[in-house]
């Protein structure tokens, strides 16, 4: 996979709360064709606030390591172009954000999509790719049992 | 007006000849004097390139009819909800029971029409800003939360 | 004319060009319409275990793999017509299966409510006619359902509603972003921090009789006001605030009964998802997560979510949804480890890792049927666009037949 474990040290983690929200550009390019570039680039993304990316020295276009109990990703970060208080950042529906969702629902079969929290980092590894995504999650998860 | 260099950004870049022309910079001086369309860069037309060709499109709209009044409508922010279409005082008048009661228009008298997804707008001259009794209307501005539709 | 089957407004005055089979051009709908009807760029084809087969043996298989399975699932439903949604029960019961579809973790909690008729309700085009105050709660309307607010809530002229939205009507969003539908709505956005729906309920109905809320209250008091003098109001529940409030759902329907001249309205995405819930309402009593044995039997267990979660299940038909590109990613193994069978127009990452692929027909443009509006309005579809591709009626005729 070559990480480099140093670089990945040296980023200071942070905590952050995410929701997620739906995008007419990124639903046309799903539409179209979900395993295509478009689509990639349009979902594999956080929108942060700017006083947010600040504080935890991040600018856009950086890639950044999301990861929580149930997944690990990374994806671009972008600076809100909105008003925003800051606190919370947002990514659209898709398989990068649903990768962060956790399966337990209390038993009720009603994920928390619009309620993760995850910690973020600054990395230099590649943004993930959907066959990552599909095709790897098992494995990850085996692994780490 | 986009300068040539705005349109020759948003390009290939390969020079591949396919428009028929010798390179993307011939073809971005031809694009601008009109003597060619967008679509005959036939490798702009694959989706990898759809925002650049959007933008493109829009940026060679204002001498190409409804710019004539300095109506810009920016294709690549537009998402088609047809606000504009509706709250348009001229659409509502010219078909009340299409376009102003919301839905598709049912004449050739709308200024706003929606085409594959994104506005176009045609009889401009109809437009509120313009002629004698011209008003600073903000009646398709005001809806849109994209700002896909500009005066300059 | 013809319907659009993007979302759940199914907008029926939409006009096409046809060249070759395909949608060349498409007129009146908005951006997300035109991408669904224009189709996808990768067709579905048949095959087993991931290699090509002949659709009737790929037919043959499925049904193979469903009436051998012990506890199998048929999942999806949302994209499918109300033909098919109906030969999928009657499937289930063949089968006694479970059923279920996506609104078992979107809208169906509150579908059930309308349904049961725990909400006031109305149509659309009442909201059209009628409405002076629209509030969208949890709901980004211009984004997911993208000409709710041309065609019916706000820009419209109606009839008691003739002089045009700036003088007529009162938008309102009160969501976690700023939407674009918040930015329409401008002066009357409320910003709830993530998971406040609850806290701004109970401050509103609080302001509603009297009492003055603790947080933001000039503006909450204003709202109250707004709300209380409405003639005619709607309240647009997305899935934001459906989430922010799944645990206690009845604390939407005391806000409606303080509001007796408001409506409330689930805004649905996918273009059928109401017509699967009220299908199998009128068969069971239930919108969702159905076992059917000598009885219909309704439990959480029977969610998909759950069912994965606890791996009860041991094969899944999937129609008219793509689990995979939606469920929690941490599902997806499990989905992967048992026979899946997915019937789709096109390539989605669920056809990916199925042992059986059953390409369909594109429904609504290259089939026809009917399906049920966010409002409960049935709205044909047309079937237009010459094809050699079976409806996903048929198919599931067809595993019915060889079982
Ligand atoms: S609003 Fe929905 S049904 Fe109407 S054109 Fe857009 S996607 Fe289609």
């Amino acid at each position: 996979m070559g990480i480099d474990v140093g670089k990945f040290l040296k980023s200071p983690e942070f905590e952050i709360a995410i929701t997620t929200y739906r995008d007419i550009f990124q639903v046309e390019a799903l539409e179209y064709d979900r395993f295509g570039e478009e689509y990639r680039k349009l979902s594999a993304v956080i929108i942060m606030s700017r006083e947010d990316m600040k504080k935890m020295g991040i600018k856009t276009g950086d890639r950044v390591k999301l990861i929580n109990d149930h997944g690990s990703i990374v994806v671009e970060a972008r600076e809100s172009k909105r008003e925003e208080p800051g606190g919370i950042a947002f990514m659209v529906n898709s398989p990068w954000s649903s990768a962060l969702v956790s399966d337990d629902t209390g038993g009720k079969g009603i994920p928390e999509f619009k309620n993760i929290t995850a910690r973020i980092s600054l990395t230099k590894n590649d943004i993930s790719s959907l066959e990552n995504l599909i095709f790897n999650s098992g494995e990850v998860e085996k692994n780490e049992r | 007006m986009p300068t040539v260099m705005e349109l020759y950004k948003l390009l290939p870049k390969t020079n591949c000849k396919k428009c028929g022309e010798s390179t993307c910079m011939a073809f971005a001086v031809a694009l601008l004097s009109r003597k060619k369309k967008v679509s005959e860069c036939t490798p702009i037309i694959e989706e990898m390139f759809k925002k650049d060709r959007e933008k493109l499109e829009s940026l060679l709209l204002p001498s190409s009819g409804a710019g004539e009044t300095g109506m810009i409508v920016h294709t690549e922010l537009c998402t088609g909800c047809s606000n504009c279409v509706v709250a348009c005082p001229v659409d509502v008048a010219n078909d009340p029971r299409g376009a102003g009661t919301g839905g598709a228009p049912t004449n050739d008298k709308v200024i706003f029409r929606v085409v594959d997804g994104k506005v176009v707008a045609s009889n401009i001259k109809e437009c509120r800003r313009f002629g004698k009794n011209r008003v600073l209307c903000y009646a398709c501005i005001d809806p849109c939360p994209t700002g896909a539709i500009e005066f300059v | 004319m013809i319907t659009c089957t993007g979302c759940s407004l199914l907008c029926d005055d939409i006009d096409v060009v046809i060249e070759n089979h395909r949608i060349k051009e498409v007129r009146n709908a908005c951006r997300r319409g035109a991408a669904k009807l224009k189709g996808c760029r990768n067709r579905l084809r048949p095959s087993i275990d991931q290699t090509p087969a002949d659709i009737d043996t790929s037919i043959k298989r499925a049904a193979l793999i469903l009436k051998n399975a012990r506890s199998p699932m048929l999942y999806g439903w949302s994209n499918s017509t109300c033909e098919a949604q109906s030969n999928g029960i009657k499937l289930a019961k063949k089968l006694n299966a479970i059923i279920d579809d996506t609104s078992s973790f979107c809208q169906g909690l509150l579908i059930e409510k309308v349904l049961k008729k725990k909400f006031r309700a109305c149509s659309l085009d009442d909201v059209k006619n009628k409405a002076d105050v629209l509030v969208y709660w949890g709901s980004d309307a211009q984004d997911s359902q993208p000409r709710h607010l041309s065609r019916f809530s706000y820009f419209p002229r109606g009839e008691s509603r003739q002089r045009g939205y700036e003088e007529d009507r009162i938008a309102i969003a009160i969501d976690v972003r700023e939407s674009n539908t918040a930015k329409i709505c401008k002066g009357h956005f409320y910003r709830i921090p993530l998971k406040g729906d609850r806290e701004f309920i109970l401050s509103l109905t609080g302001a509603l009789s009297g009492k003055v809320p603790k947080h933001d209250a000039k503006r909450i008091l204003e709202l109250a006001d707004i709300m209380k003098k409405a003639e005619f109001g709607a309240i647009f529940v997305g899935i934001g605030l459906t989430y922010s409030i799944k645990d206690d759902v009845d604390i939407l329907v005391a806000l409606g009964d303080m509001l007796p001249n408001f409506h409330i309205l689930p805004m649905v995405g996918h273009y059928n998802m109401r017509g699967f819930n009220e299908a199998l309402f009128k068969e069971t009593g239930f919108v969702n997560r159905v076992r059917f044995d000598s009885t219909a039997v309704h439990e959480n267990k029977y969610a998909i979510v759950e069912a994965l979660k606890q791996k009860s299940i041991d094969a899944l038909l999937v129609t008219g949804s793509d689990p995979l590109s939606c469920l929690p990613g941490s599902m997806i193994s499990y989905l992967a480890s048992i026979p899946v069978i997915c019937i789709d127009p096109c390539v989605t990452l669920t056809s990916k890792i199925s042992k059986i692929t059953i390409p369909s027909a594109v429904s609504g443009i290259e089939s026809g049927g009917s399906a049920v509006r966010m409002d409960g309005k049935v709205i044909e579809l047309s079937g237009i666009v010459e094809n050699n591709y079976l409806a996903d009626t048929e198919i599931l005729s067809r595993i019915m037949e060889e079982l």
